[in-house]
């Protein structure tokens, strides 16, 4: 009685140690943290729901692959710079931007062969072509695209630029959900054109100004009167013009007759006379920042939304092509998704019964699957927290996180247990550490062999790259240190 | 485990390595045969080719399907055990493809459809190309650092080397072509492969101990961790088979050949060389 009174204490006093040892800590508290972050509920019919967000394979959606209508010229030039991108400007009907010192982007799609001869007209030569945007044009594109497809109300969209080797951008990758083929084409496939013109009596109006002077659109507002509205700059060029080109038309003097107007692709979208004190204070001073007013209610917010997207639309700076594109039903994305589910599980199951094949012994056996187990729930806390959208491949690599996981845990086991017998605390830490460093080493292949692919941009297979680093470095720092602390106190009961 | 022994004393490490080099020989001319005639190593798919794919469970039958889909360049279907179809097609242009399109959501609403136009598959190709030299480089260099010993460093890359092309080799061989998918289970495989090459080499070279017994007590451990991520892909692979998920179906075809040829070319490559390394004197 009195020996086994005693023995339980002691079990309980090395739970508690085992509870407050820090790694045991670290995977626990993270443990915690994943499943708030993954947050387990039931929706409002009953259904068990995540905040985990599943992508394109999963779920119903659509990608599109949109190509540049541009190319980035290398190119060299006898005339000053200025000169020479203004003709080739005015010749080549085009946009044409300095990326730099040896660099244009020229915004409408050329072949290098129809290209020679403008650049040779006009005092220059072409070195090298590509086809694509530059850097800051790609990241203007996604940043308005973005904007373009969230306020749209879709569900989170991912906008890629898919970088070439030369830090040419040739494609953008538009992944939205919820959405078919059709809806997805229509958000993104066309680029509007942008105008604002002035009333000048009647039915006639006259250009003032081109989507291209507005440099920033904010997100609709509610002004204190309860109007909503969408306010927006200009380039102090753009403002300029607008202040003479409101003077000339007699805006300012007279608003209600010379209504401004807002056309997208040959539609009017807006319309409005000039507020009476932006059309006094126009008089005298340009304004950069103007609000466009929509109305109250829903209506106006409705109203609103759909301005600011027209606005951005006019701002997108080049062309596009739809190259790829691709959409899964919802009743095939609910079929993989039972199908990973299975797949995953019996894979856990499987390698569970091999591994007590292995040991046949259950204090081993159940720890380890368990520590398995606690590596993917951290990995799922970590894809909710950023709000990473799990595919097809993503599921691959958690599934492959099981498996090198497996091994390592395997590794450490073995070399503790070295000759079959328990050893002492300073043998067992030599021998931990010494596991550890095998683990660290095949850690360090696999995060740099799938770190090209992760910075890389290669479409669908970042999102797998990443989330294999990911579960190898919680592998690594948290969950294998904390299984070889609860081995040992096991192992050496 | 009893089910393997594992007795290498007897065979030089000659013997060791003949077999993976032979089969080496005839990976790398499959490869080169291959790239001679398609232009690339292993046959690519409608990622890296351009064209469209369409997946669909339907009831018909596989004649059917070439009847519904006759006016289009279709290249091959295969089928799952669940009335899964997964249709390629070459790459056409934009108006037979919209009329594809329409096709496909009048008769099959429920389909799954992805196309690559042809240019953007050469982008795809020479980023996917780029990834893997640029993996096994940086892997290489990670296990030069690691051992900081010239000839186990070299063991253990040539076995991954020697995984990646016996499994790319392969891939030809049973027709799975590559695809993004596939190139993701080719990168895997770097980490692997390394893995059990890791364990072997450390135990070798950092233990103290007979030669024979630490290979047996590397081989006891390494082929454990094998089979259990052996298990686990031939699960997956089982199950994404049933239920026709193609993506899934082609990474873990891929990983599960990997695997096998990285179990032969970790414990007689790898082994063989390490072999003749510390008998001839180097290590402890």
């Amino acid at each position: 009685m009195v020996c086994h009174k005693g023995r339980r204490e002691m079990k309980h006093d090395k739970v508690k140690a085992l509870a407050t040892d820090w790694r045991v800590l670290t995977l626990a508290i993270l443990l915690i943290l994943s499943v708030v972050a993954i947050y387990p509920h039931f929706d409002d019919n009953g259904n068990l729901t995540t905040n985990l967000q599943y992508g394109l394979d999963l779920q119903q959606g659509a990608w599109l692959q949109l190509e540049f209508q541009s190319e980035v010229v290398g190119y060299s030039t006898t005339q000053p710079v200025d000169t020479f991108v203004t003709n080739l400007s005015k010749s080549l009907d085009a946009d044409v931007e300095v990326v730099d010192a040896n660099h244009l982007e020229i915004r409408k799609y050329y072949t290098q062969a129809q290209l020679e001869p403008y650049f040779a007209a006009s005092g220059g030569k072409i070195v090298s072509y590509q086809q694509g945007v530059s850097k800051d044009t790609a990241a203007d594109v996604k940043t308005i695209l973005e904007n373009k497809i969230n306020s749209m109300g879709t569900k989170d969209a991912k906008v890629n630029v898919l970088t070439g080797v030369n830090g040419v951008a040739r494609y953008v990758r538009v992944e939205m959900a919820g959405v078919d083929m059709n809806e997805a084409q229509q958000i993104v496939g066309k680029q509007g054109k942008f105008e604002i013109r002035i009333q000048t009596a009647g039915n006639q109006t006259e250009h003032v100004l081109y989507g291209d002077s507005i440099t920033s659109v904010q997100t609709p507002n509610k002004d204190t009167r309860g109007d909503w509205g969408v306010s927006f700059t200009l380039s102090p060029a753009g403002a300029e013009t607008f202040r003479q080109a409101a003077i000339k038309y007699g805006a300012t003097t007279d608003p209600n007759n010379h209504q401004l107007a807002m056309i997208l692709d040959n539609k009017t979208v807006y319309s409005a006379p000039l507020s009476t004190d932006l059309a006094s204070s126009l008089q005298s001073t340009a304004t950069h920042s103007m609000t466009a007013s929509t109305g109250t209610g829903t209506y106006g917010m409705q109203q609103a939304t759909d301005l600011e997207i027209h606005l951005r639309a006019g701002a997108l700076p080049v062309d596009v092509k739809i190259a790829g594109s691709g959409s899964t039903s919802a009743s095939l994305g609910a079929h993989y998704m039972t199908m990973c589910m299975i797949a995953f599980i019996l894979a856990l199951i499987t390698v569970g019964f091999v591994i007590y094949y292995r040991y046949r012994e259950p204090r081993i056996v159940l720890p380890m699957v368990l520590i398995n187990a606690s590596e993917i729930v951290i990995l799922l806390g970590f894809i909710s927290a950023i709000k990473f959208q799990m595919d097809l491949p993503t599921i691959a690599g958690l599934i492959a996180v099981v498996g090198t996981g497996i091994d390592q845990l395997v590794v450490i086991t073995d070399e503790i247990l070295h000759e079959g017998i328990v050893p002492s605390p300073n043998v067992y830490l030599k021998r931990l550490g010494r596991a550890l460093t095998i683990i660290m080493i095949a850690a360090a292949t696999v995060i740099i062999a799938m770190l090209p692919l992760a910075l890389m941009d290669l479409s669908t297979l970042k999102g797998f790259a990443i989330i294999t680093i990911m579960g190898v470095i919680v592998g690594v720092v948290v969950t294998r240190p904390a299984y070889g602390k609860i081995i040992m106190d096991i192992l050496s009961e | 485990m009893g089910l393997f022994s594992y007795n290498i004393e007897k065979y030089s490490p000659k013997q060791l390595v003949i077999i993976p080099l032979v089969l080496l020989a005839i990976a790398l001319v499959v490869l080169a045969y291959v790239t001679v005639t398609v232009g690339m190593p292993v046959k690519p798919g409608i990622d890296f080719s351009g064209g469209t794919a369409i997946t669909v469970i339907t009831p018909d039958s596989s004649d059917q399907l070439r009847a519904v889909f006759a006016d289009y360049p279709l290249v091959s279907i295969s089928e799952g055990v669940n009335n899964g179809k997964f249709l390629t097609f070459s790459a056409m242009d934009d108006t037979k493809y919209q009329g594809l399109t329409k096709l496909v959501s009048e008769k099959y609403p429920d389909a799954r459809i992805d196309q690559i136009g042809e240019a953007f598959g050469k982008t795809l190709q020479d980023q996917a190309l780029l990834a893997m030299i640029l993996a096994f480089i940086g892997m290489a260099i990670v296990v030069f650092i690691s051992f900081r010993t010239f000839v186990p460093s070299v063991a253990v890359v040539l076995s991954a080397f020697a995984d990646m092309v016996m499994t790319a080799a392969m891939m030809n061989v049973v027709g799975i072509p590559l695809t993004l998918g596939t190139t993701a289970a080719l990168l895997m495989l770097i980490g692997y492969s390394v893995d059990s090459d890791i364990l072997l080499t450390t135990r070798v070279l950092k233990r103290q101990g007979k030669l024979n017994e630490k290979l047996s007590g590397a081989f006891h451990t390494g082929i454990i961790m094998t089979s259990t991520t052996l298990a686990a892909v031939v699960v997956l692979l089982i199950v994404s088979w049933i239920g026709q998920v193609q993506v899934v179906e082609e990474i873990s075809a891929v990983l599960l050949i990997g695997l096998i040829f990285d179990i032969m070319n970790t414990w007689l490559t790898n082994v063989g060389i390490l072999k003749w390394y510390v008998t001839k004197g180097g290590g402890k």
